[in-house]
């Protein structure tokens, strides 16, 4: 009867083992559009953040893990391509600013980018994986670059 | 008349000068990286890096925002931005600063391929190493694109598992294959 019990117990902890690791093999995939957002900021702002002290900027957004800050970044459209992977990429950036906030869709999410156009003030949300900096030897600024995006409302 | 075409003039000697020479920002990249053991491999894009390239010069310059690597699973994602691997929180971006050699023999002008060797500074997690590469550029009337491929050494970086999953799971020569376009 003891040996019985014994080798129930046994038998729920290695399963609920397996399953936990099953699980943290096979994690899906980080939902950044149905996850909460960090923070609401304007690509101005963020820009100057980053420009004014890097360090403290990057400990505020980028997390140790990779899983870094979900922004909604309000900003207007200074130029749409799209990249090696066909995704389309929506710079926000003022006139005044030395630099912008580079935004790329996914291709799950290209579509919400029909009939945006250059000019158009728009709030995008996605996760942030680097910050704006002049780099000396590119010899220009860097966007902050935001992955995962999508069009999150129209002004 | 004379005025505007003066003005005109002066207009496009400002914007020829607003750039270097030859030099070319990308367009679109990829970088991926492949590790190889007994146990998994593991494969992860990048398509968020920036580079420049100085068709008179030679400069090769490219700045990688580390923590755009996407691998198939999230686990390993994880992994690769913690502190004891890449620290990429702390150290969110890679950058090499080459030089592509005997430049006298290559003319970025003329369609065809060009087979380069590329030598240069690779900074990932703050350490800074020398690193040869072997690349080449396709060239087609005003676009290039560059591809390389090499090897990089984790442990030169300072980047050493003695213990546990990754030491067992990551090799320690990773195949790094790039491609820009300008």
């Amino acid at each position: 009867m003891n040996r019985k019990k014994i080798l129930i117990g046994v038998s729920i902890i290695l399963a609920a083992g397996i399953t936990i690791i099953a699980y943290m093999l096979n994690m899906p995939e980080r939902d950044v559009q149905g996850a909460d957002s960090d923070y609401q900021i304007p690509a101005t702002a963020l820009v100057q953040e980053y420009l004014d002290d890097a360090a403290s900027a990057n400990a505020k957004y980028l997390d140790a893990s990779g899983e870094s800050s979900i922004l909604e970044v309000t900003g207007i459209i200074a130029n749409i391509s799209r990249d090696s992977k066909n995704q389309v990429v929506i710079l926000l950036q003022s006139d005044d600013d030395p630099a912008g906030v580079s935004c790329t869709f996914s291709l799950e999410t290209n579509a919400s980018t029909n009939g945006l156009s250059v000019g158009k003030e728009v709030i995008i949300k996605g996760v942030i994986r680097s910050g704006a900096a002049y780099d000396k030897d590119l010899e220009m600024f860097e966007p902050v670059i935001i992955e995962k995006a999508d069009l999150f409302d129209m002004l | 008349m004379r005025k505007l075409l003066l003005l005109a003039i002066a207009a496009i000697t400002l914007s020829a000068f607003a750039t270097l020479p030859g030099k070319l920002k990308s367009t679109g990249s990829l970088i991926t990286f492949y590790s190889h053991t007994a146990f998994e491999d593991i494969e992860a894009n990048n398509y968020k890096s920036i580079a420049v390239l100085n068709t008179e010069s030679g400069d090769v310059i490219i700045s990688v925002p580390m923590q755009s690597f996407e691998f198939e699973k999230r686990m390993m994602q994880k992994h690769f931005n913690q502190e004891n691997f890449l620290n990429t929180a702390k150290f969110p971006k890679a950058k090499f600063i080459g030089q592509i050699q005997n430049m006298d023999s290559h003319d970025f002008t003329k369609p065809g391929e060009l087979v380069l060797t590329i030598h240069g500074e690779m900074t990932i997690k703050g350490e800074t190493q020398p690193v040869k590469m072997e690349a080449s550029a396709l060239v087609k009337g005003a676009k290039i694109k560059l591809i390389t491929a090499f090897e990089l050494t984790l442990s030169d970086y300072g980047i050493e598992f003695s213990s546990g999953k990754p030491s067992k799971n990551i090799a320690n020569a990773i195949q790094v294959s790039a491609s820009f376009l300008f």
